[in-house]
């Protein structure tokens, strides 16, 4: 019999990756985890709250994060990816890049490389909603805690200013990309999920106006730790939000963009009405849905949300956004198909409720089923490589645990039945 | 009134172009809400096709809404099911008058109403925008109704010219004439 490779890789540490990788690590395994990102938690870091108990995300991620630093078992990396994998089921080689984060262990997170840096760089963890130094903490509950310096900035006089100033001699500008080859018994793939383009959706002119958002951009503005200071406030005059739009199925159920319906982003809008309406007890908030999708146990979110007389909800697929010239506000467009009326409303600002696009698979790899959207499909013929999470189909943070709970033991199977 | 009748919607599937994907729509509003003439339209296309998928034929056959289309393609392009809504409203436009429900006749009176207006300003106003209910295959056909003209790209350019804008000749007036002009003798030969 072949020797089998008892190792798990799981790529991508969101909550899906990290449950995935915790539950086989608790069960015996051993398991390496790669993240692109330069810290853990994946999208939901960057939430306000979660739906449907409106909690913030970040109870939850520390509780994981303490497990992963409790477990031996489980070694991962962060700024590091897979760009191949070969192999088959018990025995596969992975190449793995490490992207340089220029800041080594010995960082206390004082900040004075902070202080000192004058450069300042699109702050990815807003949607580029702030600005952030080039030398900067991704988010004050980073896991690992550690600070990055933007590559931008490396080989210039500023990221040596930056060196001298850290007193703990944390900052190695002559850090390098490296690149190695690891063994795996079975993958976990959970990569997760990118927002829906919303430029691609031309009639509503994303990127041309200011004071058209994204739903993800709107967590952002409604964090604490956000650009905003939890405030919301529209981009183009930081005036505060009275009257605000969501425009559900923005890509999504559209076989122009998404022809698959989300999942996720009707219940993201309920949430952030609520949002809305907490913060600014004055404002009005205006949904525009095709249907609204909230099922099995988030009808009664629903239900809630639908309580507030100030969340008004039409039943319309906004056919046109335009900007108001001097004022900034924004005009919708449709038709309100219970009514059967042409609809033209104004807004301080509105909502794209975007869909998500599977991280899927892309790398020179052994054939794994996809759908013709990339969700990757548990298939049992194909065994040893595993989709967890909302590389799968598009999900809310409980489906994906249970999902990546199931994933962890179907790595286990296959690594342990041989 | 309405009114059930499965054969009749058993010819429209047979006689109209892409009129099974009626069966596609998800009633969004999409299509309406992106048409220029939406304000003029007495059913919307997604009411349109509901009442077709419901048999409510007569309704559809006698509706202004299947005669005003200026195939400006936005709901095409736009509709979320990729559903051919302009070619159906087309489509059931011909049938109309096939079944007898629009006569030709007026079809030609009110085309070269429409034509006039045109020579006269360059573009047409929306008070008129009525008349284009007898263009029975929207604005190309009315005009070549109304002179009988073939040449397709005088007509596109009118076409493109077909902007809600208020009763100002349009610039260039005299040069769109002289081509008119040209057009008509071109098509009387
Ligand atoms: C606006 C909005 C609000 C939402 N709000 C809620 C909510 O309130 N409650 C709720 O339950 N759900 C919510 N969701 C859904 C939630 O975001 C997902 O369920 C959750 O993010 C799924 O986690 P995941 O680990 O599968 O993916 P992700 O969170 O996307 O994590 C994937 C991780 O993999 C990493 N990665 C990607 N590619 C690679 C690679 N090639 N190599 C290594 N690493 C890689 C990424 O950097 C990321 O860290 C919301 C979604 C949206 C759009
Ligand atoms: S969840 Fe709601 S907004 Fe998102 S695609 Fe589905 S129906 Fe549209
Ligand atoms: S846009 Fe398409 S799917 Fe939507 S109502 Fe119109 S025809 Fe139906």
């Amino acid at each position: 019999m072949e020797a089998t490779n008892q190792n798990i890789l799981v790529v991508g540490g969101g909550m899906s990756g990290v449950t995935a990788a915790l539950e086989a690590a608790e069960a015996g395994y051993n398991v390496i985890l790669v993240e692109k990102r330069p810290y853990l938690g994946g999208k939901v870091t960057q939430f306000y709250h979660y739906f449907p108990k409106l909690c913030p995300p970040n109870c939850g991620l520390e509780i994981n994060f303490k497990r992963m630093k409790q477990n031996p078992r489980i070694r991962f990396f962060t700024m590091a990816e897979p760009v191949k994998i070969s192999g088959k089921e018990g025995d596969y080689d992975v190449t793995i890049k490490i992207s340089p984060r220029y800041v080594t262990e010995k960082c206390t997170c004082c900040g004075k490389c902070e202080e000192v840096c004058e450069t300042e760089i699109d702050n990815p963890f807003d949607f580029g909603l702030s600005k952030i130094k080039a030398i900067y903490l991704p988010h004050e509950f980073a896991f690992p805690m550690r600070y990055v310096m933007d590559p931008s900035i490396v080989g210039t006089e500023e990221a040596k200013k930056c060196q001298q100033a850290c007193p703990y001699g944390a900052i190695d500008l002559d850090m390098k990309e490296q690149v190695f080859d690891i063994k795996a018994g079975a993958i976990i793939w959970a990569a997760g999920w990118e927002p829906y383009e919303a430029n691609k959706i031309e009639y509503y002119g994303f990127g041309e106006y200011k004071n058209l958002i994204t739903n993800v951009m709107m967590e952002r503005l409604a964090a604490p730790n956000g650009p905003t200071d939890g405030k919301i406030l529209r981009p183009s005059d930081n005036k505060e939000v009275k009257k605000i739009a969501f425009v559900q199925c923005a890509g999504s159920r559209d076989e122009n963009h998404l022809p698959y319906c989300s999942g996720v982003c009707c219940l993201a809008s309920l949430k952030q009405a609520l949002y809305v309406r907490e913060k600014n007890p004055e404002s009005e908030v205006t949904i525009f849905y095709i249907d609204i999708r909230a099922l099995d146990r988030y009808e009664d979110f629903f239900t809630k949300v639908k309580q507030d007389e100030k969340i008004n909800f039409i039943r319309s697929k906004i056919a046109t956004i335009t900007e108001e010239e001097n004022t900034g506000d924004l005009i919708v467009e449709g038709e309100d198909t219970h009514k059967g009326e042409q609809i033209r409303m104004k807004f301080d600002m509105v909502v794209l409720a975007t869909g998500l696009v599977p991280n899927t698979i892309n790398i020179e790899a052994p054939d794994v089923p996809k759908d013709k959207f990339g969700f990757i499909l548990r298939d049992d013929v194909v065994k040893g490589i595993y989709g967890a999470g909302c590389v799968r189909r598009p999900t809310d943070v409980a489906t994906s645990v249970q999902d990546a709970t199931a994933a962890a033991i179907k790595a286990i199977q296959s690594i342990s039945r041989r | 009134m309405i009114s059930w009748n499965n054969n009749a919607l058993r010819d429209v599937l047979k006689e109209v172009d892409y009129a099974e994907e009626i069966y596609k729509c998800i009633q969004c509003g999409m299509c309406a809400g992106s048409c220029p003439l939406r304000h003029h339209m007495d059913y919307p296309p997604r009411k349109i096709f509901a009442l077709l998928r419901t048999g409510n034929i007569d309704l559809v056959l006698n509706s202004k809404s299947i005669f005003l289309c200026t195939s400006c393609y936005s709901c095409i392009v736009r509709c979320p099911r990729g559903i051919h809504v302009m070619d159906i409203m087309h489509g059931l436009a011909h049938y109309a008058i096939k079944m007898g429900k629009i006569s030709r006749k007026n079809t030609a009176t009110f085309g070269q109403e429409f034509w006039k207006q045109i020579y006269k300003r360059g573009r047409v106003d929306e008070k008129d925008l009525s008349r284009r209910y007898f263009f029975s295959d929207g604005i190309v056909q009315g005009i070549k109704n109304a002179l009988s003209m073939a040449d397709m790209g005088i007509i596109m350019l009118l076409h493109g010219r077909m902007k809600l804008l208020p009763e100002k000749p349009i610039k260039g007036i005299k040069q769109l004439r002289i081509m008119l002009d040209k057009a008509e003798q071109e098509s009387r030969r």
